[in-house]
C-alpha cells in the first residue's frame, strides 16, 4: 500500500488542509509509513459478527425541550475574526457551490 | 503524603492564608519560568491577584480550599486563553468554563495556569507544542512525555500539587511515569468532557495528576459524576473516596504476557520486578494472563484517534473565532485551507490526513470500521481477565524512561510506539493509574494498574499501598 | 416515442420545538442574526450535544403517521463537510440506522388516480445555518440562528411518476405532517424544503441518469421545474446525447434552470457514528404510546365523512382540507343538525367566516339551530345567511335573531291558506288555465303569495297548500 502525492492531495482537499507541492511528496512518505504500520489490522481475525465498540452510557439520556441555553461570557461578536451588522463574514463562496 | 491535605488543613486552621497560598504558587512560577521548563502557557500575576481575592473571600471552605490546580490548555477556562498550543487557537478565550474547572472551583481551588502540551493533545512528548517544547523538569535534555507534558512537570517541579491533564491515548500516564508523579485516567465517562477540547471523543478523559495517590483521588472525588451537558457522563454519584490500603491480602494481581516483553527495556523491567516484589510481600495473588490482541493495540489506537480527530478538528475554520489567515483570500476555500494550512502544526496536520483517509469512501471498512471491531475483541481481553478473577493488571506505563528531545520527531511511528502500554486501556475505556516505581538512572519509571470499569475507588487504594510500600526515588538496576 | 418518468423527492421539515436539536438555544423564527448561538450550535471548542426529547417525539410521531417502521435502536452519526454555515465542519444526522423506515403515503395522481408512493426513511438530523450572499459586497453573511434547529428528513421511493404526482405528494405529506402536529410545513418560513430527483426513461428499460433539482421554495415551483428538467432530459437523449449527473438550481424569476457547477469529487461524506452521542433507544411501550397518540390522518378522516356521514368524496376532501372546519362540522352534526346540511353551511358559511377572520364564530349549537329552522320552514335559506352573519358579531339564540330581523316565515297553515285565497279569487283568469292544464302556473301563484305575505310565506309550506286548493 502506497500513497501518493495525488491521494495526499485529494484527502488534503477533502480535509480543506493546504498542502503546497512541495510538502506533497514528504507527507506522502509519512503518510505511507503510517498507514503501513496501520495496515497489521487489515490482516487480523476479526470474528464474524463482532461489533463494533461503543462506550459510555448503552443509551442517550434525552433533554427536555426548554429554551435554556448555555451562558456565553463574551459575545459572538468578539470572537468573531471578521463581522458586520451582526453576521460573521466570510469571503464570498465561489459561484454556485456548496450545500442547500 | 497528601500536599492537597496540607493546603487545606492550613488554610483551614489559619496556619497559611490563601492569600500566601497564591502568591506562594506565582513565585513558583516565576522560577520555573526562569530556569525555562515552559510548562506554564498562560498565567498573570494580574489574573492571580484577582484569584488570590476570590480565594480569600472564600475562607476555608470546600473539599480543596485554596489549592492550586494547574490546568492543561485544551481545557476551558473564562480567564485564561484556551490555546490547545495551537497557532489556530492563539489568544482564544473560552466564553464558557469546563465543568471539571467549575467543580474544582466551586471546592474552593483555583487553577494556578494553563499547563503546555502537545498541540491538540497529540503527541506523546510535548514536543508539538506551537509555543515551544516543555523541559522534563530535572533532565532539561529530555522530554516530560506527553501530550499532557506541562501539567506533568509542574506537578513534578512542585509548582502545584495537582493538574488536569487529559487523555486519549496515555498522554496523564505515560508523562507521570516520565516525570515520577502519579497519572490516573479515569473510566470514560467519570469526568464530563463539557470544555475539554474534542480529539478523539470516544477516547477523551479529563485525567489527574497528583503529587500523591491521595491527592489525585481527592481531585477526582471534586470533579467526577454526571453532567447532563456531556451525553456520554456517566449516570454516577462522585467517585467515592476509600481509605488507603496498607496491605493487598485478598487482591488478584494479573500480569499480561503481552505487556513484558523479552526485550523489555532493563530499568523498566527491575522497575516492575520490584513492584511485583512488593505486590506479593504486601499478600497480593499474582497471575499471569494473556491479552491475545495486545499487538493491535497501537495500530487501532492510531486509526481510530485520527479518524475523530479529522472530524472534531473540522469546526476550526477562522469563521466564527480563532485565527483566520488573513487578507489576502479572496475565496472561501482558499480562506479555510490557509487558516487550517498555517494554524496546525505537522502532527497535527498528519493526524487529520490520515484520519480522513481511514474514513474516505474506499477505506472506511478495511480501517475505521475494522479498528472499531478490534476495539470491541481488545475491551474484551480486558474484561476477560477480570471475569477470571483479576482484580487489577499490573503492567508497566512505558516502554522506556524519558527519552532525549528530538530523538523520535523523525519518524511518527518511532513516537506513537510510546503508547503500546497505554493505548489498551484507553480504547477499551478502562481506568488505569500510573504510580512512580523506581528510577533507572536517575530517570523516573511508573507502574500501571489497570481495572475494571468505575473500580477507581478500590484502584486508588490498591495504588496507595504501593505508594508506601515502593521507596520510589530509589535507584533500580536491573 | 414515450418517456417514463422517474421522480424521488427529498423533504426536510423542521420540527415543532421550543429549543434545538442538541442544545438549549431558542428555534425561534426572526430574531435579531446570531441571537439564538450557544457554545454547542456554535461549536465551540469544548461543547457538546446533547439531544431534545421533544424532537424525538415528534419525528416518531411523524414516522408514524408516514406508516413507517420506528426503530427500537438508532444511531447519529457525523456528515462531514464543510461549508460557513456548518459550525461544526459536520451535520449530526443519521446514516445507516435512521429512525424509520418503509412508509407509505397514498396520494391522488391526476393521470394514474390513487397510488402509493414509498416513503425510504424518515430520520432526524440538525439544520445548518444560513448564508447570505453579497448582503456585504462581494462577502457572504452567516446567521447561525438556525443552526442546531432539528429537522426530520424524509425520503420518497422513486415512486412519483409526473411533476404533478410530484406535487400531490408534497401537499399529502404537509397535510398529514400538519395534522399529525410535527411541523408548521411551510415553505415560506422555510419549515419546509424539498429537493427532486428526476430521470426518464423508455417504459421497461433500467433507470435513467438521475439528476438534482434544488432551490424550489413553493409546491407549484417544484411542480415547474421538474417539468423543465424533465424536458430538457428528453430533448438531450432525444438528440442521442447523454445527461450528465449535475445539480439544476431553480429561478423562479425566469422561471428556469442552471447547473451548479459540479465538483469533482462526488460528494464523500465519510459517515461515522457520533462517538458523542449513545445510541437511541426506544422501547416498544414509548411507541406505541406514540402511534395511540396520533391524532386521525387527514386520508382516514376523509373515509369516515364519506361512510359514516354519507358526504360525497369532495366535500369530504373540503372539510378535511381545513382542519378546524372539520371539527366544526362535526360539532354542529353531534348538536343535531342533518350532515348534508351540515356539510353545506360550514363549506359555505363557516369557511367565508374562517377565511376572514381565522375564527368561527357561530358555535356548533348555534349553527345546528339555524339549520333546524331551515329544515322546518320557520326561515327560507336565503333568510338564515343573514342570520348567520347576524350571529357572528350577536351572541344570541338563532330564532331570536330571525325574529329581530323580521325574517321569521310564516308556516302557519290557517294564515297560508288565507293569502292563497285571495291570490287565487285575484287571479281567475290563471286559475281557469292551470284547471285547463298548464300546471306549471303554480309557480306563478307561489309567487303571487309570497308577494302578498311580503316575503314571509314559507314557500315549502306554500305549493302542497296550492296543489291541493287548485284541486286534484
Amino acid at each position: 500500500m502506497s500513497i501518493s502525492r495525488e491521494e495526499v492531495l485529494h484527502v488534503a482537499k477533502l480535509a480543506e488542509l493546504q498542502v503546497t507541492d512541495a510538502e506533497a511528496k514528504a507527507l506522502a512518505g509519512q503518510l505511507d509509513g503510517i498507514v503501513r504500520f496501520v495496515d497489521q489490522l487489515r490482516g487480523a481475525e476479526v470474528p464474524a459478527g463482532t461489533p463494533e465498540f461503543t462506550v459510555g452510557p448503552a443509551r442517550v439520556t434525552l433533554r427536555e425541550d426548554a429554551v435554556a441555553p448555555i451562558p456565553l461570557d463574551r459575545s459572538p461578536e468578539r470572537m468573531a475574526p471578521d463581522w458586520q451588522d451582526g453576521f460573521y463574514v466570510v469571503p464570498r463562496l465561489a459561484h454556485q457551490e456548496g450545500e442547500s | 503524603m497528601s500536599a492537597v491535605k496540607n493546603i487545606v488543613d492550613a488554610v483551614r486552621t489559619g496556619r497559611v492564608t490563601a492569600k500566601r497560598v497564591v502568591e506562594r504558587t506565582e513565585e513558583l512560577l516565576r522560577t520555573t519560568a526562569a530556569k525555562g521548563l515552559n510548562a506554564a502557557l498562560e498565567w498573570s500575576p494580574e489574573y492571580l491577584g484577582r484569584e488570590a481575592s476570590r480565594v480569600a473571600s472564600r475562607g476555608s471552605r470546600g473539599a480543596l480550599a485554596a489549592v492550586p490546580v494547574a490546568v492543561k490548555d485544551n481545557i476551558a477556562t473564562l480567564d485564561l486563553p484556551t490555546t490547545c498550543a495551537s497557532r489556530i487557537l492563539d489568544g482564544y478565550i473560552s466564553p464558557f468554563e469546563a465543568t471539571a474547572v467549575k467543580r474544582l472551583r466551586d471546592a474552593g481551588a483555583f487553577a494556578a495556569c494553563k499547563a503546555n502540551m502537545d498541540e491538540f493533545a497529540m503527541g506523546s512528548s510535548t514536543e508539538y507544542s506551537a509555543f515551544g517544547r516543555v523541559l522534563h523538569p530535572e533532565f532539561p535534555d529530555r522530554v516530560p512525555g506527553g501530550s499532557s507534558g506541562g501539567s506533568a512537570a509542574l506537578v513534578a517541579a512542585g509548582v502545584v500539587p495537582v493538574a488536569l491533564g487529559s487523555e486519549t491515548g496515555g498522554s496523564v500516564r505515560q508523562p507521570a511515569s516520565f516525570c515520577g508523579v502519579v497519572g490516573l485516567k479515569p473510566t470514560y465517562g467519570r469526568v464530563s468532557r463539557h470544555g475539554l477540547v474534542s480529539f478523539g471523543s470516544s477516547l477523551d478523559c479529563i485525567s489527574i495528576f497528583g503529587q500523591s495517590v491521595d491527592d489525585t483521588a481527592r481531585v477526582l472525588h471534586v470533579i467526577s459524576g454526571h453532567d447532563p451537558l456531556d451525553a456520554t457522563s456517566a449516570d454516577l454519584p462522585p467517585a467515592e473516596i476509600r481509605a488507603p490500603r496498607t496491605d493487598l491480602k485478598g487482591i488478584t494481581l494479573g500480569l499480561p504476557d503481552e505487556y513484558f516483553p523479552a526485550d523489555l527495556h532493563p530499568g523498566v523491567k527491575a522497575a516492575l520486578d520490584g513492584a511485583i516484589a512488593a505486590a506479593q510481600v504486601l499478600g497480593a495473588t499474582i497471575k499471569r494472563v494473556s491479552l491475545t490482541h495486545a499487538k493491535y493495540t497501537v495500530p487501532t489506537y492510531y486509526i481510530v484517534n485520527p479518524a475523530e480527530a479529522a472530524a472534531n478538528l473540522a469546526r476550526y475554520d477562522g469563521v466564527r473565532y480563532g485565527k483566520r489567515d488573513g487578507g489576502s483570500q479572496v475565496d472561501l476555500r482558499g480562506l479555510y485551507r490557509a487558516s487550517r494550512g498555517t494554524g496546525f502544526g505537522p502532527e497535527v496536520r498528519r493526524r487529520i490526513l490520515v484520519g480522513t483517509y481511514v474514513l474516505s469512501a474506499g477505506y472506511a471498512d478495511a480501517y475505521y470500521h475494522q479498528a472499531m471491531k478490534m476495539r470491541t475483541l481488545i475491551h474484551r481481553d480486558f474484561t476477560d481477565a477480570f471475569d477470571g478473577g483479576v482484580d487489577f493488571l499490573l503492567t508497566p506505563t512505558t516502554p522506556t524512561p524519558a527519552f532525549k528531545a528530538g530523538e523520535k520527531t523523525d519518524d511518527p511511528v518511532t513516537m506513537y510506539l510510546a503508547d503500546i502500554f497505554v493505548a489498551g486501556a484507553s480504547l477499551a475505556g478502562l481506568p488505569a493509574i500510573s504510580i512512580p516505581a523506581g528510577r533507572d538512572e536517575g530517570l523516573p519509571i511508573g507502574m500501571q494498574l489497570i481495572g475494571p470499569a468505575m473500580s477507581e475507588p478500590a484502584m486508588l487504594a490498591v495504588s496507595a499501598a504501593f505508594e508506601s510500600a515502593l521507596d520510589a526515588r530509589k535507584e533500580v538496576r536491573g | 416515442m414515450t418517456w417514463e418518468t422517474v421522480i424521488g423527492l427529498e423533504v426536510h421539515v423542521q420540527l415543532k420545538t421550543r429549543s434545538k436539536m442538541f442544545c438549549g438555544c431558542s428555534t425561534n423564527f426572526g430574531d435579531a442574526p446570531n441571537s439564538n448561538v450557544c457554545p454547542v450550535c456554535l461549536a465551540l471548542p469544548g461543547a457538546l450535544p446533547v439531544p431534545n426529547a421533544e424532537a424525538i417525539r415528534l419525528a416518531t410521531l411523524g414516522s408514524c403517521a408516514l406508516g413507517c417502521t420506528v426503530h427500537g435502536t438508532s444511531v447519529f452519526a457525523r456528515k462531514n463537510y464543510f461549508y460557513p454555515d456548518l459550525p461544526k465542519g459536520y451535520q449530526i444526522s443519521q446514516f445507516d440506522k435512521p429512525l424509520a423506515t418503509g412508509g407509505a403515503v397514498e396520494i391522488e395522481s391526476p393521470e394514474r388516480g390513487r397510488v402509493t408512493i414509498g416513503v425510504t426513511r424518515l430520520h432526524v438530523e440538525e439544520d445548518s445555518g444560513k448564508s447570505v450572499h453579497d448582503r456585504v459586497p462581494g462577502k457572504t453573511a452567516i446567521d447561525l440562528n438556525r443552526a442546531g434547529v432539528p429537522l426530520a428528513e424524509i425520503v420518497s421511493e422513486p415512486d412519483l411518476r409526473s411533476p404533478a404526482e410530484a406535487r400531490a405528494y408534497l401537499t399529502a405529506i404537509k397535510e398529514i405532517l400538519i395534522a399529525a402536529g410535527v411541523s408548521d410545513c411551510s415553505m415560506e418560513e422555510g419549515s419546509l424544503r424539498v429537493d427532486g430527483n428526476i430521470s426518464v426513461r423508455r417504459p421497461g428499460a433500467p433507470l435513467g441518469t438521475k439528476t438534482e433539482v434544488k432551490n424550489v421554495n413553493s409546491f407549484s415551483y417544484i411542480e415547474k421545474a421538474l417539468e423543465i428538467e424533465r424536458a430538457r432530459q428528453i430533448a438531450v437523449l432525444e438528440a442521442g446525447g447523454k445527461v450528465e449527473q449535475i445539480t439544476q438550481l431553480y429561478d423562479s424569476s425566469t422561471n428556469t434552470l442552471r447547473t451548479m457547477r459540479s465538483k469533482e469529487d462526488s460528494k464523500d461524506y465519510r459517515y461515522f457514528p457520533d462517538p458523542d452521542l449513545p445510541p437511541l433507544m426506544l422501547d416498544a411501550a414509548w411507541l406505541e404510546a406514540r402511534r395511540k397518540e396520533l391524532p386521525e390522518l387527514p386520508s382516514a378522516k376523509r373515509l369516515r365523512f364519506q361512510e359514516r356521514y354519507g358526504l360525497p368524496a369532495y366535500d369530504a376532501g373540503v372539510l378535511v382540507g381545513a382542519p378546524a372546519l372539520a371539527d366544526h362540522f362535526e360539532s354542529v352534526v353531534q348538536a343535531g343538525a342533518d350532515a348534508k346540511l351540515a356539510a353545506n353551511w360550514v363549506m359555505t358559511e363557516a369557511m367565508g367566516a374562517w377565511n376572514e377572520s381565522g375564527a368561527i364564530e357561530v358555535t356548533a349549537p348555534r349553527l345546528a339551530a339555524l339549520i333546524a329552522l331551515v329544515q322546518g320552514g320557520t326561515v327560507s335559506h336565503q333568510s338564515a345567511k343573514k342570520v348567520y352573519t347576524m350571529l357572528r358579531t350577536s351572541p344570541d339564540e338563532p330564532k331570536v335573531v330571525a325574529e329581530r330581523l323580521g325574517l321569521v316565515q310564516v308556516g302557519d297553515t290557517g294564515q297560508l291558506e288565507q293569502w292563497i285565497d285571495e291570490v287565487l279569487a285575484a287571479n281567475p283568469a290563471e286559475v281557469a288555465r292551470y284547471k285547463g292544464g298548464e300546471q306549471k302556473l303554480i309557480g306563478f301563484f307561489t309567487g303571487q303569495v309570497m308577494k302578498k305575505s311580503g316575503g314571509k310565506a314559507d314557500p315549502k309550506g306554500v305549493g302542497p297548500l296550492l296543489a291541493r286548493r287548485l284541486g286534484a
